[in-house]
């Protein structure tokens, strides 16, 4: 018997989301995930507002959060987790298309757990994503109240 | 100054100061001749005398050596016995003698002050000149560096702009790359059933040049980042540099056989990351260019002899290139050989050079057909003897 937790995908290209997915999909790990279009929906998530006022109120065992995003960008996301007790606690890893120090700096500086480059790549992606999925949401423990479904 | 000014006032035109001459000497001998009509005596010699000082001031010497010769005349005829005549009198030689001696001694003094009262005036007027000049100077400086600051600030506009520009680049033009990637993947397994071998060949196809123009994005984008982060500059020791290099090369190289010959290299100054990726690209190119020979041989070696700095290459036994594209090898993008010979994107050599430009140093390249290539880049030299790190065997 074994539990995973919930995630919550913040993305804004409809094609990304797809194929995360499809790679989380392949450990059976889809139909947990929440997907939110930009930086906006993701902290109307986190704070149950608008659309998300109902949803249940476990946190999600794991944030994966794009860096561009409309609206609110990912790392003024980041910083407002980080800054709010309720939800500091978080896991959240960056998953983007930027190799540019200055993000990963700024990222580690607001208190990320980590920062993973989309490759190119189809099948790298693909592993990437899974392994982020298998790790975040099965292997690792999140911090209590966090969303967990056993399987 | 202006009191000064006025002081000097001078008669410059020839005709006026000569005027000025005759009359002087005709007013003052009216003025003489109406002093002794009330009977003072004596007078003509000190007012003849000051009348030549006077000229001989503000007229200059060609009217003072005329007011003499008037004034002695004048003197001789009316004031000397025999009074009406040219002519002198033994009595009254000594009298006309200590006339014309003072004249001429007050017309040369008069001179003498005059010429150096000029010395001063033009020695003034020089430095006013000078004054006004600096100070235009001080102004074409100012306005100059004004000039360079605006420069300066647009510069570092561009320079932002550019930095954006490889910001959007690499988070913008990969996403799309990544999808065409993953949707022809999709394909590929979705449709393995439906598509023929030529369809599959064509997905294939997208499938590299995708990948292809992935690569060629990294490239590019690990380029412009090398001109715009920092250096960090420490002395280097190229001799366990290269040594590492090799190592880390010779095993991605499976097989080919590569035979190492390194030098004595020295240490040197700059960015360690930065060189050590002018090295990998050097080294590479070396072992992939030389991947048609049985054994490869890659040499690297110091040449000195270049004041500060050393020169240092590398060189294999390669197909080589032909001198006439030399100048093209360096260029971003600039390949020698064709995509199916030898892989790559070609900025390899461009990225060598453009992390040696940053040091200070500079690149050139050797190379005959099928015999080989040498690749020569300097650095500067590190000015104090630095301990070696020694690595154990």
């Amino acid at each position: 018997m074994s539990e995973f937790g919930r995630i919550l995908v913040v993305e804004d290209d409809p094609r990304d989301v797809e194929l995360t997915l499809t790679a989380l999909g392949e450990y059976k790990l889809a139909n947990e995930v929440v997907v939110a279009r930009d930086g906006k929906e993701a902290l109307d998530y986190l704070y149950r507002r608008e659309q998300f006022a109902l949803r249940p109120e476990e946190s999600p065992a794991v944030i994966l959060l794009d860096l561009k995003l409309p609206k609110v960008n990912g790392l003024e996301v980041l910083q407002q987790i980080r800054s709010d007790d309720r939800l500091k606690m978080i896991p959240v890893v960056v998953l983007t298309s930027s190799h540019e120090e200055r993000d990963k700096l700024a990222s580690y500086k607001l208190g990320l757990n980590a920062y993973v480059v989309k490759p190119v790549d189809f099948h790298e992606f693909i592993n990437a994503v899974k392994e982020l999925g298998m790790f975040w949401a099965v292997i690792n423990q999140p911090p209590p109240g966090s969303a967990k479904k056993v399987l | 100054m202006a009191y000064w000014d006025s002081e000097f006032q001078r008669v410059r035109s020839p005709i006026l100061g000569y005027g000025f001459a005759v009359v002087s000497v005709v007013v003052a001998t009216v003025a003489v001749l109406a002093i002794q009509e009330y009977q003072f005596r004596d007078v003509e010699l000190p007012l003849l005398v000051l009348v030549i000082g006077m000229v001989t001031w503000y007229a200059g010497n060609g009217p003072a050596l005329l007011c003499v010769l008037l004034s002695t005349a004048v003197f001789g005829y009316l004031f000397v016995e025999p009074i009406y005549s040219f002519y002198v009198s033994a009595r009254e030689v000594p009298y006309f003698l200590i006339f014309v001696l003072s004249a001429v001694i007050v017309a040369s003094f008069s001179a003498v002050r005059r010429r150096i009262e000029d010395n001063l005036r033009h020695a003034r007027d020089r430095l006013q000149d000078e004054l006004e000049q600096r100070q235009q100077r001080d102004t074409e400086i100012r306005k100059l560096n004004q000039e360079l600051t605006a420069r300066a600030a647009e510069l570092a506009t561009a320079n932002k702009e550019l930095e954006s520009f490889a910001y959007s680049v690499s988070h913008d033009l990969r996403a799309p790359l990544r999808h065409l990637v993953g949707y022809s993947e999709l394909l590929q397994k979705h449709a393995a059933n439906l598509l023929d071998e030529k369809s599959q060949r064509y997905v294939q196809t997208i499938l590299e040049s995708a990948k292809r123009m992935g690569n060629l994005i990294d490239d590019l984008l690990a380029f412009s980042r090398i001109g715009r982060t920092e250096t960090r500059t420490t002395a280097v020791d190229l001799q366990q540099l290269v040594a590492d290099v090799a190592a880390e090369i010779g095993a991605q190289a499976k097989g080919q056989d590569i035979s190492w010959n390194i030098g004595a290299l020295p240490v040197c100054y700059g960015d360690r990351a930065l060189l050590r990726l002018v090295l990998v690209n050097l080294l590479s190119n070396a072992v992939k260019f030389s991947g048609t020979r049985d054994l490869a041989k890659v040499e690297i070696g110091s040449v000195d002899g270049h004041g500060d700095k050393s020169e240092i290459f590398v060189r294999d036994n390669g197909v080589g290139f032909d001198m006439r594209y030399v100048d093209k090898l360096f260029g971003v993008f600039q390949r020698l050989h064709r995509a199916d010979e030898f892989e790559g994107t070609g900025i390899g050599l461009a990225t060598v050079q453009r992390i040696v430009h940053r040091h200070g140093g500079t690149v050139r390249a050797e190379g005959t057909i099928d015999r080989g290539a040498t690749f020569y880049f300097s650095l500067p030299k590190a000015k104090q003897p630095v301990e070696r790190t020694v690595s154990v065997p």
